[in-house]
């Protein structure tokens, strides 16, 4: 089937399109220069389209989400829809159950999203190393969820694990090289120690000086990074307590605009009521002492381990309007788009579906100013960051660099984030004409256009039209496949197989996730 | 060792006709004609093996499920036997059980009917608006009995009626036994599978 | 019991079974085939063999439909699957109950034909675990797998749960008898403590009984909370138990390395249901103020956890899942099965993989003689002594192969073993030949014209 979306006005800046006005064709599901009169047009005069989104760092299918929705039915029952001929019912606000999230982000625009978070034991549960079938390889507070197996943590690069003689900075180093040495699409995905706590910036960019002496591999062509942080927002606070906390993210932008081996995203707070979810288990006891609420804890053994806690981020709250502004400091100081991605974390920082408003705050320093004035945050944003003297304002290139082109580079995938001929036909079309609005004035209008896409186009297919979801297509996973190397990992395997029968809980046979649970998996291959 | 099919297979047996119980002789009459106690359900592990493997119809599961595990003093009251048949009343119904003597005892006053069919006559179906019925700790009565302990079959024809036409309870209790065996009518399958039932 | 010689009359050996009975899921079974039969079992309990090698006198062959005369019937599988298909399309208020004993392959053909015609779907937690998960919505969740327990837990405690009889392996394998990482002596360096007014099996092998009253549970948590947090006890005894006992194991369950609380049925079937567990919970998060704990639920079914996570993924509830108004709805209490049936809703009801007629209420059970109901399973038992159309399936682990989830939601791929009766259907099958059946018979009832967004997820 042909199709030409006509008329458009056209980000891309894989390709470097910025806002022109052209055509964008697509044939099977693939984007191409030129089609037959026979293709069918769509009429998108003066809208904007856009690679379809991609999420870089979400927890949308992972065991923790389960019970994040098990013991929240009160979260459940806030999103409930009824079903429609085409549409299952929804429900859920800060965790969707399972159609909601994949309704939501098609409504959004978005076309891929990236688990971030995956205990290789439950991975059958989030169904997506050729064991696991995952993607990359993520590090979550190295160290500190083995100090937690005895309630304990670790602080700082330079912290030994209990019982076990290696630190945190050993740990990542020697993913990193791992993950260079593999040719990995990805480069290792971090999330630092200390998250969370007020004066963790040494800690941050200890970790990010670590990696900075380790070759990218030169087979990993796509992406610039050798290490990629995730909701950097948390990493960047200052001070000795949050008595005296303070935004730290002036001093990180500056180490990022520096070196150029960091990529990142951001976590940015929404001021919302959500559900927070991380592998970094002993920061969320912390916040269970703070906070009262009921706290779900869940260790995997000798891999993992998971905290879940309900939070409410509110404007009132002199700490979250501290995490608010920092998370939008990072965007705006961090000059180069290309190295920091949109995310909230879902739903750590609040839910993906707050995007558009994130972009909103983005485009305009009225809006956010007005927030400041109106005393819909806490004076604390005036006093302790740097957000009221800043300025800058993105503009639509910029939000499509964060949102679509830069997790696309950072992830190196090689089929998708680019309407470039030969790629995936993942576009989005928003009802917003850039030549015919003030985003910095009418920012009301950009998160409404950007809440709900007029089309979403995945695989050539057409699941949104109209702001309406008109189609569901099944998900498929993608999965790296590391080739060349099967002799070493027969003896990685014969080296662990005792040490998996004696501690392990499971057996071998039972341990991979079998070909059974992926459907329509897509594999990159990757060569020695 | 099993039939089936015609052809005999040697099964590593887990079939036990009754739970083993302590060895208690109880002698007298006892002094207590209907004794007050606490009734407790749950599950044990005769009781699971038997249901689980499916052999629900058997005595085996007569024996598991429809036995009431008394503290042997409390079984001295009332002058019952291991095996011997008794009573048990509760405000939701009543039903005929053997009684034994309890592996864990002692618990005076109170008495245990592993979950199944017998218990579930005399459970509490209150669930308080959260889900799950009271199973454990209801009052009820326990006394000496003649009657007889029903089978599986026997039991849900006799509680439920669902079909049969009589209502009488004690003509239901005395028809003819449904018997330890599926009764499988038509038979029409029978060319088809070589499977002697 | 009288001896038996090991069986060595076999035709080969399937290794790395999963077994399909109680929530361990013990994943090391070896199965001894002989003319695709099992003959015997090596490494599981005495339940787990007990129910792999079934009885074939009760096995269930051949789809049954009751007669005018109240006698089943045998028909074909069109016959069968037609007539439960029209009890279903022509009900108002279907409940779906059961699934803890099947794959979750099966429970996705489930949900779709509940949410397609409004039924109810619930599973056996709304008569076991149900008060728990009520609980853990009231006060959390700190869990972890039974591995982090073998490797790390110096102390164990079993509450209301009787796991030699339960869960007979579950001490040996995942709790106190086997060797871990940081606990290479097994045993011997580990502490069991039991808590349960009934000195049973599990607590005849523990180190420490605390046998508190009936209905005691929640005094006696309460106590411990109140000590953990400082406080003085001005009762001498509570709940049965002399206070100076509970200083003495609040100490104890301080000075833990790795401390879990495994409980049971006990806790949730008694008088203060899921505020015993809440209690539970509370004891355990103030416990990690000194030192490392965590908690599991005994879950009774090799899948009744994968029926909650598998449910919480779908529609964001866990159990007692209400789609009669095209969306979903839950509430402890009213969408649950026993209490639908004590007031008399349903007109149809489906019970696939359970056993209602072994496990319900008589109170509860009375309104199934009044309404059709639809047996999916593979063995005759109470139930089909209510059941009106009887559809053999086949069994999960043994003859066809799922998904299930262990009680500390690890989920396990059960692989095929043998072939099931030619005769009978795998429950998948049977569940999505249903679900296309019912679509013909009648139009999706309850949907919306158009999607209306819900205002509080804006």
């Amino acid at each position: 089937m042909e199709y030409i979306l006509k008329n458009g006005i056209v980000y891309d800046p894989a390709n470097e399109i910025n806002g022109e006005k052209k055509d964008v064709m697509f044939k099977d599901g693939i984007i191409v220069d030129d089609v037959s009169s026979d293709a069918k047009v769509l009429d998108v005069t003066d809208k904007i389209v856009m690679p379809a989104g991609i999420d870089p760092h979400a927890h949308v299918a992972g065991p923790k989400l389960v019970v994040g929705r098990l013991y929240r039915p009160e979260d459940s029952r806030r999103g409930v829809t009824q079903k429609t001929k085409v549409l299952r019912s929804e429900s859920g606000f800060s965790i969707p159950s399972c159609p909601a999230t994949g309704y939501r982000y098609s409504r959004l625009g978005y076309g891929t999203v990236v688990e971030a978070a995956m205990p290789p034991l439950e991975a059958k549960h989030t169904h997506e190393l050729k064991i696991s079938k995952g993607y990359g390889i993520k590090i979550v507070n190295p160290c500190g969820s083995e100090a937690w197996g005895w309630g304990m943590n670790v602080h700082g690069v330079n912290d030994k694990a209990p019982y076990f003689d290696v630190t945190s900075k050993e740990v990542i180093q020697a993913l990193a090289k791992a993950n260079e040495y593999l040719n990995l699409p990805h480069s290792i995905h971090i999330h630092p120690n200390d998250l969370g706590h007020p004066g963790n910036v040494p800690t941050t960019i200890e970790t990010m000086d670590a990696v900075k002496d380790i070759k990218k591999s030169s087979k990993a062509t796509i992406r610039d990074q050798v290490m990629h942080l995730c909701h950097l927002q948390f990493h960047s606070y200052t001070g000795n307590s949050w008595r005296d906390a303070a935004s730290g993210a002036e001093e990180i932008a500056k180490y990022i605009n520096k070196n150029d081996h960091i990529t990142c995203d951001v976590g940015q707070v929404t001021l919302d009521e959500t559900t927070t979810m991380t592998a970094d288990a002993p920061m969320e006891y912390d916040l269970f002492k703070l906070s009262g609420l009921k706290w779900t804890n869940k260790d995997i053994e000798c891999e993992t381990a998971a905290g879940i806690i309900p939070c409410i981020y509110s404007g009132k709250s002199p700490v979250n309007s501290l995490q608010w502004a920092i998370g939008l400091e990072l965007f705006l100081h961090i000059d180069d788009p290309w190295k920091v991605c949109l995310t909230t974390d879902h739903p750590n920082a609040g839910p993906y579906t707050r995007y558009p408003r994130i972009i909103s705050w983005l485009m305009s320093n009225q809006r956010r100013t007005e927030m400041i004035e109106n005393r819909e945050v806490h004076k604390w944003v005036e006093k302790r960051t740097t957000l009221p003297t800043i300025d800058r304002e993105y503009d639509f290139y910029d939000i499509a660099v964060i949102s679509r082109s830069a997790p696309a580079r950072i992830y190196g995938f090689e089929d998708r984030g680019q309407l470039t001929p030969g790629y995936r036909a993942d576009i989005a079309v928003y009802d917003i004409n850039p030549n015919d609005i003030d985003p910095s004035r009418q920012y009301a209008e950009i998160e409404k256009g950007f809440n709900v896409a007029d089309y979403t186009i995945k695989d050539g297919q057409i699941l949104v039209k109209d702001k309406e979801i008109v189609k569901v297509k099944e998900s498929q996973n993608i999965w790296v496949n590391v080739k060349g190397y099967e002799k070493q990992e027969q003896k990685v395997i014969d080296d662990i197989m005792p040490f998996f029968t004696q501690y392990y809980s499971v057996k071998w046979e039972n341990y991979p996730v079998h070909d059974h649970y992926l459907s329509n998996p897509i594999r990159v291959d990757v060569e020695k | 060792m099993v039939r089936i099919g015609g052809i005999i297979v040697h099964y590593a047996n887990t079939y036990l006709e009754k739970p083993v119980v302590p060895d208690v002789k109880i002698t007298g009459e006892g002094n207590t004609k209907v004794l007050k106690c606490m009734l407790n359900t749950g599950s044990d592990i005769y009781q699971g093996a038997c249901k689980k493997r499916g052999s629900t119809l058997k005595q085996e599961y007569k024996n598991a499920s429809g036995t009431c595990y008394m503290d042997p003093r409390d079984m001295a009251k009332l002058g019952v036997n291991n095996w011997d048949t008794v009573l048990v009343k509760t405000d939701f119904g009543e039903v005929v059980v053997n009684c034994a003597v309890s592996r864990d005892a002692p618990h005076e006053g109170t008495v245990f009917i592993c979950k199944g069919p017998w218990a579930n006559t005399v459970v509490s179906h209150d669930t308080y608006c959260c889900s799950d019925p009271t199973y454990k700790g209801i009052k009820c009565t326990v006394e000496k009995t003649d009657r007889k302990v029903l089978l599986m079959a026997d039991l849900m024809r006799w509680v439920y009626k669902k079909y049969v036409d009589e209502t009488d309870d004690d003509t239901v209790e005395n028809m003819d036994s449904l018997g330890e065996r599926p009764v499988y009518k038509g038979r029409k399958w029978e060319e088809l599978i070589d499977h002697d039932l | 019991m009288t001896y038996e010689p090991p069986i060595t009359d076999y035709d080969y050996i399937v290794e790395n079974c999963t077994c399909a009975f109680c929530g361990c899921n013990c994943d090391d079974l070896d199965y001894l085939v002989k003319d695709n039969h099992v003959v015997a079992v090596r490494h599981a309990c005495r339940l787990g063999a007990s129910k792999i090698m079934e009885d074939m006198d009760q096995r269930l062959i051949v789809p049954m439909i009751r007669d005018e005369n109240g006698e089943l019937m045998e028909v074909d599988w069109d016959t069968a699957l037609d007539k439960a298909a029209e009890y279903i399309a022509n009900s108002v208020r279907p409940v779906f109950y059961g699934w803890s004993e099947t794959s979750t392959e099966c429970m996705k053909e489930g949900v779709a034909l509940g949410e397609y015609i409004g039924a109810v779907l619930d599973n056996q937690a709304t008569i076991c675990h149900g008060p728990s998960l009520q609980a853990v919505q009231n006060a959390g969740y700190p869990i972890q797998t039974l591995g982090e327990v073998q490797n790390r837990a110096d102390v164990i405690a079993y509450s209301g749960s009787n796991a030699m009889n339960s869960h007979p392996r579950h001490m040996a394998r995942y709790a106190v008898f086997c060797r871990g990482y940081f606990r290479q002596r097994g045993r011997f360096d580990r502490t069991v403590i039991t808590m349960d007014p009934k000195f049973s099996d599990t607590a005849k092998c523990s180190d420490k009984w605390i046998g508190f009253e009936q209905n005691g549970d929640y005094g006696f948590y309460n106590a411990i909370r109140a000590v953990l947090r400082g406080k003085e006890l001005y009762q001498d005894v509570i709940s049965g138990i002399p206070k100076e006992d509970i200083y003495e194991l609040a100490e104890e369950m301080k000075a833990a390395e790795f401390g879990v609380l495994f409980f049971g049925l006990g806790l949730t079937h008694t008088l203060s249901k899921q505020r015993n567990i809440d209690i539970a919970i509370k004891m355990v998060q103030d416990l990690n103020r000194f030192s490392k704990w965590g908690l599991t639920p005994m879950r009774g079914h090799f899948n009744v956890n994968g029926f909650n996570i598998f449910m919480a993924f779908e529609c964001g509830f866990a159990f007692g899942v209400d789609y009669c108004r095209g969306y979903p709805r839950y509430m402890m209490g009213e969408t649950n099965t026993i209490d639908l049936l004590v007031r008399k809703e349903p007109d149809c009801f489906m019970v696939i993989a359970a056993d209602p007629g072994a496990h319900f209420p008589n109170g509860a059970n009375q309104h199934l003689a009044n309404i059709p109901v639809i047996q999916i399973d593979i063995h005759w038992g109470p139930s089909t002594e209510l059941a009106d159309v009887v559809l053999p399936g086949s069994f999960i682990g043994v003859e066809c192969a799922g998904t299930s989830y262990r009680m500390d939601g690890v989920p396990i791929y059960m692989k095929k073993a043998i072939d099931k009766p030619e005769t009978c259907r795998d429950d998948e099958w049977i569940v999505r030949e249903l679900k296309e059946r019912v679509m013909k018979l009648r139009e999706e009832p309850n949907t919306a014209p158009k999607y209306v967004p819900n205002p509080n997820a804006l």
